[in-house]
């Protein structure tokens, strides 16, 4: 078995070496104890490494680039995050009989309320939202269900005539949920309920791009809840007719 | 007889670190295409580890990350700048498994239940885990990239070594930092 020792400083290229930004004391110890060979192989596994991460990182980013699927780098995607309070809307066009009133204390219910409120927005729970689906005003356009979740999800089981609206792909959508949301007087965002927060991130999205506040409304439980309660869903695209009732 | 049974031992540590490359670039390369799919998923993952404030931070790492294990997965699959990649490796994976630990204690201590029946998705590209075998998981990967870094798992490498210095061969047999 033969070890390799390393001769002359050829290959010691000092702008790259990353040992070589260490403290000069530090750095001064550990090179006396230890052989010169040795020290050289530490030094250039170190710098393979730097070039490792330093091409790595180039083809990480390109790649994210040129993949359909690729994230846009300076978009927030989590617009829910920022508190951006708005005045909860109370007058036209949003109906005492919708808005909610405040969730039971010290519970996970509470804190989302807190949640939405603190964006300003409102929100409708189970029982509100099979009611709008069943009023009249769902089949004449005045109540629109928003769907939030990506297409894989949507097209396995939606809300019977609910729109897609990825939050994350926002401008795939705009072109058919915006005149659906303009000529509606209520929109009902959803996901999958519980810890989800994609509905509240349609909901600012659309809010951004001009939809009014007092339309939207959160169902916080979600295509979960509703599915639970046995109401039925829809597969594929939208009013695709394909009807599933679900057990409750 | 010594010398046969050292040959021996030195083949089949061979041959294990060429399988424990293999093993790693597969299980990165695997990891990072399932997160680089989907990428929304993984940013959302990502976010939950409240490790940034900015957006432009956040989506940087849920964008370049997978495609970077990706990129490690196949050097490691090729063979080439395996030590280096060793290293990139490690320095993923501790501070990766120094995260998921402490997220695993916050599920724990809000849940109330046993450390080991800690179930979530960790963003690691195989869904939701208990998070002991998680930590076994990666602690057998840090231990395996450890191994790729001391200098094994050569054979059947497009290129083990990217920077060539001049080197002379020493016959002593000590083989610390094998080049």
């Amino acid at each position: 078995m033969n070890e390799v020792v390393l001769t002359g400083k050829k290959c010691l290229l000092p702008a790259v070496g990353l040992l070589t930004l260490l403290p000069d004391r530090v750095k001064d110890n550990a090179i006396q104890s230890m052989a010169p060979g040795r020290w050289l192989a530490v030094k250039k596994v170190f710098l393979e490494a730097a070039l490792v991460a330093v091409i790595g990182a180039l083809f990480a980013f390109a790649a994210n680039r040129v993949s359909p699927r690729g994230l846009a780098l300076t978009r927030n995607y989590f617009p829910a995050d920022i508190n951006r309070p708005v005045p909860v809307a109370t007058g036209a066009g949003s109906p005492s009989d919708v808005a909610n009133t405040n969730p039971p204390a010290s519970s996970p219910a509470q804190l989302l309320a807190v949640r939405l409120k603190e964006q300003g927005l409102q929100w409708v729970d189970g029982r509100q939202a099979a009611q709008l689906f069943h009023d009249p005003r769902f089949k004449q356009g005045s109540i629109a269900f928003i769907d939030a979740r990506d297409e894989l999800h949507y097209r396995e089981g939606h809300i019977p005539g609910a729109c897609e609206f990825d939050p994350y792909h926002p401008e795939k959508y705009f072109a058919t949920v915006l005149p659906v949301c303009q000529a509606a007087e209520q929109i009902v965002l959803y996901c999958n309920g519980g810890d989800c927060d994609d509905s509240e991130s349609a909901a600012i999205t659309l809010r951004d791009v001009g939809i009014a506040n007092q339309k939207l409304f959160i169902y916080t439980g979600g295509i979960t809840e509703w599915t639970t309660n046995g109401l039925p869903v829809e597969i594929g695209g939208r009013n695709s007719g394909n009807l599933r009732s679900t057990n409750k | 007889m010594n010398t046969s049974q050292s040959s021996w031992n030195r083949t089949a540590a061979d041959t294990f670190a060429v399988l424990a490359r293999w093993l790693l670039g597969a299980v990165f390369l695997y990891m990072g295409l399932n997160k680089a799919l989907h990428p929304v998923e993984f940013l959302k993952l990502v976010r939950q580890y409240d490790l940034v404030q900015s957006s432009l931070l956040l989506n940087s790492i849920a964008a370049a990350l997978p495609w970077f294990e990706i990129f490690c997965g196949l050097l490691l699959l090729a063979g080439v700048a395996v030590r280096g990649t060793a290293v990139m490796l490690i320095v993923m994976l501790v501070p990766f498994t120094v995260l998921v630990f402490r997220r695993a204690l916050a599920i724990q201590s809000a849940l109330a239940i046993p450390f080991c029946a800690v179930k979530f998705d960790c963003g690691c590209g195989n869904g939701e885990v208990f998070i002991c075998r998680k930590l076994l998981e990666n602690f057998f990967f840090i231990v395996s990239s450890g191994w790729l870094l001391a200098g094994y798992g050569r054979n059947l490498c497009v290129r083990h070594t990217l920077m060539s210095c001049a080197a002379k061969t020493n016959p002593t047999g000590s083989a610390a930092l094998p080049d």
